[in-house]
């Protein structure tokens, strides 16, 4: 066991099961990633996507199908998960429930056969880190869902493994439990510097939390990048849909020109950038409704009109569907006083329009 | 009126009433013959109201009667449950093939005693099966006395009491959660530490209550004591001085102060096993929200 390292390497990292008729499956096919000291990765995907299975792939508790995982120049996959020595936090905490909480922290200590002495206090200064002081003899069915979820990253942090992993920590937290605890998992990391891979079906913990994320779909990377670069620039139509860009429009390709591409198609004209090679006669364009701008674009590029079909009031702005005559449908946030059946004009800059393959080329 | 004084004068819930037929039941069957038993027992044929106890420990074929079942039913216990419990947290994880040992294991529970018994004879006595499988291939070539004693009850207590605790201490192990081990194991614990500081500790009271369960069974053995055994000699267990008792000297008397001195035995050792089982954790066996 290693307490640091410079790179964990996935290389090809594949795990097949035996599907409903004997078929097996992938559920997650060929990834690879490097993963630096100190780094915070999220695995971002809708359930079933494989960023659960890769995350029991690196802790050891599911075997690969394929590929092979390196820690610096250790070949780590052929080891069972006791002997890679990574901290993982359960998404049900899978905390010990007939130990106390001190019990449970110090439980991996006590399993590497640190000694007695040497224990107490570093349970002690765990438990300070996620600010459980004073709940030590307490047992788990005893403490709220958040406290639980405290200890288990306390039980994980607590034996300085050089990777923390956490699977889906804060779904069963309520709301604002999870903003707090989100904060939490953040300033830890950042105390402590522990490289962390991080499942999550939540983009905003993704984009909140991590340095880099993986997005994936049906067991395949679909990109690897910042938060920034994911948010901004998807690679693919998925992840556009899946980062929040809930206006796709697919419209046939009128022009293509140093990366920009015209479309058109009965009353909405568009101009936008291309994200990938584009086939076909159509292509889509993803659009974020809160980077539609209300009133007419310069020189009127990128103006479509629609009468306000739906409104739902959000606080800070409303969130609105515009349909346009020819029955397309554009969320759109808005600010100010929106009333049903309103005729609105908005625009969308050129940069913030991006232009992938229509679906049906893709597959 | 508020809705703590409506609350405190709550009507009488009528789905009480679902208790009633059960009520009856153990009132009718078991409390009063045992009510009516107690009484019996202080209404000896001689001497004053402790007679028959008296009787029963003053007598030599009656008091080591106690010692003779438990001789019998503490080892088919520790067996049962000591067997019981490596196996099914074998068969704790579905493969393909644990329905079947599940299966076979679990035949015995659906024989009778006498037809185990029967069976054991055959297969066990001087003549049988084992014997000659034995001798044929000249593994042991002396006599086998397996049936007629101490052992041929024993082995039948065995067979008759395994599937019960298998199956008791089965329900136990799947009921905790996996996802316990799994996250013992990347804390740095190995097979065998998750067995001692998971499993062990979650399903001490369970093997507790598994554990008088199968006492209790075995402790009231009667017809494998008669068949398999020498109920005149080294298996003459409790039982049979009641039933002598009662069938033989027609003593009802005597009979129900044995009944009841072979319940207080049987309440003793429950009751040592079930206090020792307060001092583990028996709280739900799951590590946190599901």
């Amino acid at each position: 066991m290693k307490h640091d390292f410079t790179e964990l390497k996935l290389d090809r990292v594949t795990r097949r099961f035996a599907g409903a008729h004997g078929h097996a499956f992938a559920a997650l096919n060929d990834l690879t990633l490097t993963i630096k000291r100190g780094e915070f990765i999220c695995l971002l995907g809708p359930s079933g996507c494989g960023k659960s299975t890769a995350l029991n792939c690196i802790a050891g508790l599911l075997p690969l199908s394929g590929g092979s995982i390196w820690l610096d120049e250790m070949r780590i996959d052929t080891l069972p998960p006791e002997r890679r020595g990574f901290g993982m936090v359960f998404q049900n905490y899978a905390l010990f429930p007939h130990m106390s909480v001190a019990r449970n922290v110090g439980f991996g200590l006590r399993m590497r056969g640190v000694a007695a002495a040497e224990v107490a206090p570093r349970v002690a200064r765990a438990l300070k880190l996620v600010q459980l002081v004073g709940q030590e003899h307490k047992l788990p069915g005893q403490l709220s869902g958040g406290q639980q979820q405290r200890v288990a990253i306390a039980r994980a942090i607590v034996i300085e493994p050089p990777l923390i992993l956490m699977d889906e920590p804060l779904s069963n937290l309520d709301a604002k439990l999870r903003l707090e605890t989100r904060s939490e998992i953040r300033r830890i990391h950042r105390e402590l510097g522990r490289s962390t891979v991080y499942v999550t079906h939540d983009q905003d913990e993704a984009l909140s939390l991590a340095d880099r994320i993986v997005v994936m779909k049906d067991g395949v990377v679909q990109q690897i990048a910042t938060p920034q670069e994911v948010y901004a620039q998807p690679a693919n139509l998925h992840v556009a849909r899946f980062m929040g860009y809930r206006n796709v429009l697919q419209l046939p390709v009128e022009r293509e020109q140093d990366g920009r591409v015209m479309l058109g198609g009965g009353d909405i004209h568009l101009t936008g950038v291309r994200k990938q090679p584009l086939d076909g006669s159509h292509a889509c364009v993803a659009i974020r409704p809160e980077e539609i701008v209300v009133g007419d674009g310069p020189n009127g590029v990128n103006t479509i009109v629609g009468r306000v079909d739906n409104v739902e009031y959000c606080g800070r702005d409303s969130l609105l569907d515009l349909v346009t005559t020819s029955g397309t449908t554009l969320h759109v946030r808005a600010g100010g006083h929106v009333a049903m059946g309103d005729y609105l004009r908005v625009h969308v800059p050129v940069e913030r329009a991006l232009v992938y393959p229509s679906e049906a080329a893709v597959s | 009126m508020s809705a703590t004084a409506s609350l405190s004068r709550a009507p009488f819930d009528r789905a009480l009433l679902l208790v009633v037929p059960a009520a009856a039941f153990m009132l009718l069957l078991f409390v009063y013959p045992f009510l009516y038993g107690l009484g019996l027992s202080f209404e000896p044929k001689e001497g004053g109201a402790l007679g028959n106890y008296k009787h029963f420990f003053t007598t030599d074929n009656l008091w080591p009667t106690i010692w003779t079942t438990l001789r019998l039913a503490l080892p088919a216990t520790l067996i049962n449950v000591g067997l019981a419990l490596p196996i099914a947290y074998k068969m704790r994880v579905k493969t393909r093939y644990q329905r079947w040992v599940t299966t076979i294991l679990v035949v015995p529970i659906t024989l009778g005693t006498v037809l185990i018994a029967q069976g054991a004879l055959t297969y066990f006595g001087p003549r049988g099966w084992l014997s000659q499988t034995l001798q044929l291939f000249h593994i042991y070539d002396g006599p086998i006395r397996l049936t007629h004693n101490y052992w041929g009850v024993l082995i039948s207590l065995v067979i008759s009491g395994f599937p019960f605790a298998f199956l008791l201490i089965l329900s136990y192990i799947t009921g905790i959660d996996p996802v316990l081990a799994r996250a013992a194991a990347t804390l740095g614990a190995d097979r065998a530490a998750q067995f001692r500081h998971i499993y062990l500790p979650l399903l001490a009271p369970g093997l507790a209550m598994c554990f008088c369960l199968a006492f209790v069974q075995a402790f009231s053995v009667f017809p494998s004591a008669v068949l398999l055994g020498s109920p005149a000699g080294p298996t003459r267990v409790i039982s049979i001085a009641a039933y002598e008792a009662a069938f033989e000297q027609y003593d009802y008397s005597l009979a129900s102060a044995i009944a009841m001195i072979m319940g207080f035995v049987q309440l003793v050792i429950v009751a040592a096993v079930l206090s020792m089982r307060n001092l583990f954790y028996r709280g739900p066996v799951v590590g946190g929200k599901g």
